[in-house]
């Protein structure tokens, strides 16, 4: 996806004076930020030309993939282009909102590009907000919850955040091992699937506990960006990003026939 | 308890069904109670439709575009992407129920003893699909869409 604009340079200490490599580092590393923290594709690339507007740029061109961002900047018939890989990251908003609070305050008031670098560093650095067995177990008490919404019983939501919590487990173990998105979504699903199964007799709605503690898998974020950037007509990162939300799904489905399988429901 | 008073409360189970992913989206600590409230009148504004005899598509479509724009509302004034609060706030719009029901089906048909006639299975796992993947997508275009209003941010 490309988008190449002419942009209203906002007065900057050093306008026009600081190095082209120097701004273009910069902007890169915000759009590495926000690209890997799961900002959609315009998102990024309104960041990156605003980060080199605020530092006197007025004409820069934006590629982002979905998994590379590349930029080239020019000024006075000088350009310099670089092209950054993203590594995979897991989803992070807390990292995302302060990119846009930093990127609201450049706009009023730019900062020297040490200062500016210094701040993205930060913000880079403020990653972990809760601890992780912590969020495991959250996100089987919301697995626990559809169950309540899918309308079972109080049996049914603790058998379904049980398996749940068990599943987020495995995905979190196979995450770290850089098992690829088909993978880790069947084996989780197989997991917690299987784990509600056999402790479906406790409860009398097994079909809304087994439903919900599958859950957890839901690519909610790739669907959203997918949408986001399918209406801002980034079509190719769009379709990326709905083509690896239907993986995770489909690996959820056949975790779930394996599982359900080898229960006697 | 009246009926109505339960089905109020079953409502609520969309706050800690959304603040789990929150935490996994690693939403700022400030900005929970956002997710969980918006979470809430989405779902409840689905049940809203259907009460009052739309279906389910429709009323995802409503719910999600309401958490949108007040995620939108609220964001605009802070300097922050909507999106941070309205995705977690959309996840208990997710159709897990039709979703379980076409892969219970869909096994169904591969476990069917030769000669025998799957259709009642077939049409199971074709409408539960096709109703899955239309409430995703209203689901995920209801979310994106009022983010659009900004075209610059």
């Amino acid at each position: 996806m490309t988008s190449g604009t002419a942009i209203p340079s906002a007065p900057a200490p050093e306008a026009g004076t600081a190095p082209l490599a120097d701004i273009l580092a910069l902007a890169l590393q915000a759009g590495m930020l926000a690209h890997q923290s799961g900002a959609s594709t315009h998102r990024t690339s309104l960041l990156m030309r605003d980060t080199a507007a605020a530092h006197g740029v007025a004409l820069v061109d934006v590629m982002i993939s979905s998994t590379n961002i590349g930029l080239t900047i020019m000024r006075d018939g000088e350009s310099h282009t670089s092209m950054r890989k993203v590594p995979h990251m897991a989803v992070d908003f807390s990292v995302l909102c302060a990119l846009s609070r930093w990127q609201a305050g450049t706009r009023s008031q730019p900062a020297d590009l040490q200062g500016a670098s210094a701040a993205l560093a930060r913000i880079a650095q403020t990653r972990t907000v809760y601890p992780p067995l912590l969020v495991i177990g959250m996100v089987g008490v919301a697995c626990g919850s559809f169950a309540a919404l899918f309308g079972g019983d109080l049996m049914a939501v603790i058998i379904a955040a049980v398996g749940a919590t068990l599943g987020g487990a495995v995905k979190a173990w196979l995450l770290r091992r850089h098992f690829s998105h088909a993978i880790f979504a069947t084996v989780a699903s197989f997991v917690a699937i299987l784990a509600t199964g056999l402790l479906c007799p406790l409860s009398t709605t097994p079909n809304a506990a087994l439903a919900a503690s599958g859950l957890f898998l839901i690519p909610g974020v790739p669907l959203i960006n997918a949408a986001s950037d399918l209406l801002n007509a980034n079509y190719l990162n769009g379709v990326v990003r709905l083509t690896l939300s239907a993986v995770v799904v489909f690996g959820l489905a056949l975790g779930m026939s394996l599982a359900l399988r080898l229960l006697p429901v | 308890m009246t009926a109505w008073l339960i089905e109020l409360l079953i409502e609520l189970w969309a706050a800690p069904a959304a603040l789990g992913f929150a935490m996994l989206f690693n939403v700022p600590k400030r900005a929970l109670w956002l997710c969980g409230t918006l979470a809430v009148i989405g779902h409840g504004l689905r049940h809203l439709v259907d009460v009052l005899h739309g279906d389910l598509v429709l009323g995802t479509l409503a719910g999600a575009v309401v958490i949108g724009l007040l995620a939108e509302l609220h964001a605009r004034r802070r300097h922050e992407p909507g999106a941070i609060y309205a995705i977690s706030a959309a996840i208990p719009l997710v159709p897990g129920k039709s979703m379980y029901e076409s892969v219970q089906a869909m096994l169904g048909i591969a476990v069917l003893p030769a000669n025998a006639d799957g259709s009642a299975l077939i049409a199971i796992a074709g409408v539960s699909a096709i109703k899955a993947a239309m409430i995703l997508m209203a689901l995920a275009f209801g979310i994106a869409a009022p983010m659009l209003l900004r075209p610059d941010r």
